[in-house]
């Protein structure tokens, strides 16, 4: 849709807070502030440039209800165009690209943002499950990622093993990121000896929730060839979500991820996803990152852990991924980010001459939804 | 929302020289009360427990047998019922263990999709894909899911053909409602910008606020950009506990999270020195004689409380009218 039209669309510019357990001397606004004006300055943008502001955030985590409202200062959108979407920040991407690719607007301030050390992530993910049938059984977010990594396992023979090569891969990375705070970079070895707290995953081989905010800024192709030297264009973009009732869904898959990056490989004419270049995926745990690197087609069905075992062409997570920094509501939009800002080469964890992305985004309890794009420079 | 207790402790904001990570926050909690509509489906089979009954929905359409009963088809959409009755025993098809036990997924006898509930005294290590279980039903059923207390293992085998049409039980009445009450609890950060104003407050009934370079105005409270133009702003200005009303109301009407006593004067106070509103109630004058003398842009002055300042805008009592 996007590489074949004349409206293309780019990310010309990001920027993000440091990424850390507990901001306990900001608040929200303090964060999106500095995201917001980190990611303007250089860009050859102002403020007054900006068409439109989508921002994703969630109300329970902030403690407040339509939280954004409070927040409009900090992000700039004083008598902008202004949408908030409950949901992670690819779906402001979404939302934004298909914005500028429609035509009705050039400039697009993409937001995520997120404090869950201000409040309890348990109770968070709690206030998204279904209230008859399984809240009263203690049904949330932990438990959806340990049943899925004991199916995925059972499914495919894995020992739980496997998970902590993932961690200690992600981690490894996130310690060459200047934008992740990473007091203690856990090896595979301490990763296994964690302790177990839904089985059969560990403590560590769940994605740590850490606050932090980033700012993304896209634009039509007219306004990047004039403001960016190296525009970075999106090629595709995919959703997809499944059913909300997580007995309904395949618990060792990830099939509506499938779905989101199908759509998003198509439009943007890619055969063969493991050409790509980079990829940066969204993930609560261990189990679901490789259930998310199969479903975009990166690896077969069971066959993501010799990614991590042996190798792989295609640079997975370069930034560390969400397992190490999981700015919850935030999480899909820094993936982009990052994802942009390492095929510009813009940070010193680009791999050399990458020149492809996929980005992949989720949401809900035991990932219900998901979001792809795909990026070229 | 409301504070949970006052915060002691001060020096909120760097400004005033707290180290970075030390920072007290601010507690705040939010209380919701729910009364949620179970719908047709979930009515029945909250209500069927207490008869020791499984309640699934059939689709005349495709078949599948789905319990908990739905109201829709979740494989193809089609309208359904709470007509089908499953067995109280199946198997597990997956399981995990969290701090609040052993849950898992059971695939009971007759239904085609699985059903998450507690695995009651069990170890993981007992536990297999296979391993059969039987309900274990509560003693004293309340209408909840919970009136079957979790699954045993238990080798029973089904005893019967599953799943059979179901008829409702005479004198049955449908769980209609279920309250719930959701309840969240925040430790807030006050942030370098909030924290220096309160501390302020706290230590000497000092007002700050921020100046914008651009537009020249100073906001109360203080933040790190100016709304309208977006710039930084840089510049800590004190301004003045006196001020302009600009708009008042009396208010009547109760309201949750209310911190007074209807009735009584809330105000739009313009602070001397400041561009910005201040939300506030005007005190010291009888509600009855506010509603006839006060003006918009009449002067105002804080009447800050006795106690020892919490560091909080609350800390001023009210504003009274300043009459010429």
């Amino acid at each position: 849709m996007f590489a074949k039209s004349s409206n293309r669309v780019a990310v010309v510019a990001s920027a993000q807070t440091s990424l850390k357990s507990r901001w306990a001397n900001r608040q929200h606004v303090d964060l999106i502030s500095e995201a917001v004006s980190a990611a303007l300055k250089g860009s050859g943008l102002r403020i007054e440039d900006v068409d439109f502001v989508i921002d994703s955030g969630s109300d329970i985590l902030d403690g407040r209800s339509i939280s954004n409202c409070g927040f409009l200062g900090a992000m700039g959108a004083h008598h902008k165009e202004e949408s908030r979407v409950e949901e992670d920040g690819l779906w402001a991407a979404l939302y934004g690209a298909t914005k500028i690719g429609a035509g009705s607007a050039e400039v697009g301030l993409l937001i995520g943002y997120s404090k869950p050390s201000e409040g309890d992530v348990s109770a968070f993910y709690w206030s998204q499950v279904e209230p008859f049938y399984q809240r009263p059984v203690g049904f949330g977010h932990e438990a959806a990622s340990g049943l899925q990594a004991q199916s995925y396992l059972a499914e495919h023979g894995h020992s739980e093993e496997i998970f902590a090569d993932v961690v200690a891969h992600d981690w490894a990375k996130a310690a060459t990121n200047p934008w992740v705070e990473t007091d203690d970079v856990p090896a595979a070895d301490a990763i296994r000896a964690s302790a177990v707290v839904a089985a059969p995953l560990r403590e560590l081989e769940l994605a740590r929730a850490v606050d932090g905010a980033v700012a993304v800024v896209i634009t039509s192709q007219r306004v990047a060839e004039r403001v960016c030297p190296t525009p970075v264009w999106i090629t595709g973009i995919g959703t997809a979500i499944d059913q909300h009732a997580f007995a309904r869904r395949e618990r060792g898959s990830l099939p509506a991820a499938k779905v989101a990056a199908e759509a998003a490989y198509k439009r943007a004419g890619i055969g063969d996803p493991t050409k790509l270049s980079i990829a940066e995926v969204s993930a609560s745990s261990a189990a679901t990152q490789l259930m998310v690197l199969e479903a975009l087609g990166l690896a077969s069905p069971g066959g993501a852990p010799a990614l991590y075992r042996d190798g792989s062409e295609i640079h997975l997570n370069p930034s560390g991924g969400s397992l190490p920094a999981d700015p919850i509501m935030a999480t899909g939009l820094v993936r982009l980010s990052e994802a942009s800002l390492q095929l510009a080469d813009r940070v010193d964890h680009a791999p050399a001459g990458a020149t492809s992305a996929v980005v992949h985004g989720a949401g809900g309890v035991g990932m219900q939804n998901h979001c792809v794009f795909t990026l070229e420079v | 929302m409301e504070a949970k207790a006052a915060t002691p402790v001060m020096m909120r904001g760097e400004g005033l020289g707290s180290a970075p990570g030390e920072n007290p926050t601010f507690a705040g909690r939010i209380e919701l009360p729910y009364t949620l509509t179970t719908g047709r489906a979930a009515s029945v089979f909250l209500a069927e427990l207490a008869n020791h009954k499984l309640v699934g929905s059939r689709c005349e359409k495709c078949g599948d047998v789905a319990v908990p009963a739905q109201d829709f088809c979740a494989a193809c959409g089609e309208t359904t019922a709470a007509d089908f009755e499953v067995a109280p025993t199946g198997a597990l098809t997956g399981f995990t263990a969290t701090p609040a036990g052993v849950l898992a997924m059971i695939r009971l006898d007759g239904a085609d999709c699985d059903l998450v509930h507690k695995v009651l005294d069990a170890e993981l290590a007992d536990l297999e894909v296979g391993t059969r279980v039987a309900a274990r039903w509560a003693a004293s059923p309340a209408g909840s899911m919970l009136d079957v207390e979790g699954f045993e293992v238990s080798d029973a085998a089904a005893a019967g053909e599953w799943p059979q049409p179901f008829e409702a039980t005479a004198d049955v009445e449908p769980v209609l409602e279920q309250s719930y009450d959701l309840r969240l609890d925040y430790d807030h950060a006050f942030g370098p910008y909030y924290g220096t104003l309160f501390d302020g407050i706290a230590t000497s009934r000092r007002i700050q606020g921020v100046r914008c370079p651009r537009c020249t105005c100073v906001l109360v409270p203080p933040r790190e950009y100016c709304d309208a133009c977006f710039v930084r702003t840089e510049e800590w200005v004190d301004v003045a506990d006196t001020g302009t009303i600009k708009a008042f109301s009396v208010i009547h009407m109760e309201f949750v999270g209310q911190v007074r006593e209807p009735p009584y004067v809330y105000a739009e106070i313009v602070l001397d020195g400041s561009a910005t509103r201040l939300i506030h109630s005007i005190g010291g004058i009888d509600v009855e004689e506010a509603k006839e003398r006060l003006h918009t842009g009449m002067k105002v002055r804080a009447v800050w409380k006795d106690a020892e300042p919490t560091g909080s805008l609350e800390d001023i009592d009210y504003f009274e009218p300043v009459f010429d």
